[in-house]
């Protein structure tokens, strides 16, 4: 197992025999308790107004209400993320598919152009009315609004993944007589890749804005209207806990395109590279061993 | 236009008005087949509204009704105003914190944290704590435009060139002095980036504000449009958006190429020629 959970147990460990890196750690949790107990300090003194910022401990207890007293969190938590990975898909499906496109032929990049840049310069979140007039108050209206906006930052970044093929490269192919499928799937995708992925993380974070914000404008479920809710009851300490849930949510889903751009371009990444250059070498030996075997 | 937002674009080029009678070509090719597919019941005119109705409905909107210009007014306001603050701030916190290594070592977990959070989220704690005012959208915008110039700056002083640091010391120039004349010239084109991306992110911020709470606006407008389903009226405010964001885009386009010359070809010739100019007239 090479696992990231892994990855960073060795690398704590390394770290913290470091005396630098121990003094560090003390200052910041020194400066984090200080923070914490300055706030908590005012908010039990009355210094701050608990409508406007509830004490540390409120924080807490509100998480401890949402996540295991009412639980009410988990289904709200499901459906945006639902929707913003469906959206996700999608939009990036699309994307992809029209990138391909328009890489492959001129005349449709110079065609498709106009219609992309206008819709990158949209507000996408401004279409939210318009798309619940179109697929309801339902999930459908806040995927679809998850799939506009995922949609031109995997166009760009996968056209122009596409555009920088090396043209050395490209000659070589030709010269040794590669078909033209065998030169987009073996050359350009491969090349692509990475820029592919920096648009996919940062269309994934977008996704579940572009849900949450479909849900601030009308929903019944959602980790979005759950905050609204919250904060409409002046309850801002449910409200926060919630905001961090879902920048708990965010970095989760950052984390998880990051550990898929690990693997797919794991030439971009040492370690990576060692492990998958070690897996292919276990396999050609094997294969080896098999013809020798094969052959004595 | 810059035709950076498209890739690729570039190359053997026919006459423009080639080009362009060709794009329309289509455009009005496409317009024709919705309106045919509207108007002969295919689609639903309630919720695909016919091209000659979206375009016939700016009328009202600008100008016999006139209801747009308030709204537009307000939202303007708040884009602009919340984009200024935002940047600002931004970048000169950025300054701050590029400054001494150890406020920007401390203070790395929070803005990894905030940077997290999706933004526009905190719009309704900002609604609970400011009021339904002008003071919640613009905070909501401000906060929306604060985080790509902060972090771009950031890491463009970060990255500066410890040679030319050095040499600046061993010339004897004050801080202040390399922050002016190396660090910062240094780190424009980031900090540009950055605030190119900010104002991408205001208009959207400030429209969120106003679907949460708000009674005029864009926002405000074209959800009011969408609810009574008149749909072509809808239509002809997302239209305007998307003449005002691409105005927006192309005028900050317009100020990076003034603020960073020296990164295209025309802006250097043109500076270069000032200044020889100006050197000229001293000697």
């Amino acid at each position: 197992m090479n696992g990231p959970a892994q990855r960073m147990m060795i690398g704590m460990i390394a770290r913290a025999a470091d005396p630098v890196f121990r003094r560090r750690a003390f200052t910041h949790v020194t400066i984090f308790a200080l923070i914490i107990g300055v706030w908590e300090w005012a908010g039990r003194t009355g210094r701050l107004n608990d409508l406007i910022m509830p004490a540390p401990s409120a924080i807490t207890e509100a998480f401890w209400r949402l996540y295991a007293v009412t639980g009410e969190v988990y289904w709200h938590f499901f459906v945006t993320l639902y929707e913003a990975v469906a959206g996700f898909l999608i939009g990036a499906g699309i994307g992809m598919g029209l990138a391909i496109a328009a890489a492959l032929s001129l005349g449709f990049r110079r065609y498709i152009a106009p219609y992309a840049i206008a819709l990158n310069v949209t507000p996408g979140i401004a279409v939210t009315p318009i798309f619940i007039a179109w697929f309801g108050f339902g999930w459908s209206s806040k995927i679809a609004l998850a799939a506009l906006i995922v949609f031109f930052p995997v166009f760009v970044n996968t056209l122009s993944g596409l555009l920088r093929t090396d043209r050395d490269t490209a000659e070589l192919f030709r010269a040794l007589g590669a078909s033209k499928a065998q030169t987009f799937f073996k050359l350009m995708v491969p090349n692509a890749a990475p820029m592919i992925f920096a648009g996919f993380k940062i269309a994934m974070t977008s996704a579940l804005v572009g849900a949450i914000v479909a849900e601030f404008a009308s929903a019944t479920e959602g980790i979005g209207i759950l905050m609204q809710r919250y904060s409409h009851k002046l309850d801002i300490a449910a409200s926060i806990a919630v905001l961090l849930s879902m920048s708990l949510m965010g970095l989760l889903l950052f984390t998880l395109m990051e550990e898929m751009d690990r693997r797919v371009v794991f030439w971009k990444h040492q370690g990576r590279l060692d492990a998958v250059a070690r897996k292919r070498h276990r396999r050609w030996g094997g294969l080896a061993t098999e013809k020798e075997q094969a052959r004595a | 236009m810059n035709d950076d937002m498209i890739p690729g674009l570039s190359g053997e080029e026919s006459p423009l008005w080639k080009r362009a009678l060709k794009h329309t070509a289509i455009l009005v090719a496409l317009l024709a087949i919705w309106e045919f597919l509207t108007a002969s019941g295919y689609a639903d005119p309630l919720l695909f509204p016919r091209p000659s109705h979206i375009f016939g409905s700016f009328v009202p909107l600008y100008v016999t009704q006139a209801i747009v210009w308030e709204h537009l007014w307000v939202t303007m306001a708040n884009v602009l105003a919340g984009f200024v603050v935002g940047t600002i701030l931004g970048i000169s916190l950025a300054i701050l914190a590029g400054f001494s290594e150890t406020i920007h070592r401390y203070m790395k977990p929070y803005v990894i944290v905030l940077e997290a959070t999706p933004r526009i989220a905190i719009g309704p704690l900002m609604l609970a704590w400011l009021g339904f005012g002008f003071g919640a959208k613009l905070a909501i915008v401000t906060l929306v435009c604060f985080f790509a110039p902060f972090i771009n700056t950031l890491t463009a002083i970060l990255s500066a060139n410890p040679a030319q640091v050095e040499l600046m010391r061993s010339l004897g120039a004050s801080k202040w002095q390399t922050l002016t004349k190396v660090i910062v010239p240094d780190a424009m084109p980031m900090i540009m980036a950055g605030i190119r991306m900010a104002m991408a992110s205001a208009l959207g911020g400030a429209l969120v504000a106003e679907f949460i709470s708000s009674n005029k606006g864009m926002g405000v407008l074209l959800d009011n449009l969408a609810a009574v389903l008149n749909m072509a009226g809808a239509f002809a405010t997302l239209l305007s958006l998307t003449l005002i964001g691409y105005i927006l885009y192309a005028l900050m386009e317009r100020i990076e190429s003034r603020v960073i010359f020296w990164q295209n070809e025309a802006g250097l010739r043109r500076v270069s020629a000032r200044r020889k100019r100006a050197w000229g007239a001293t000697s």
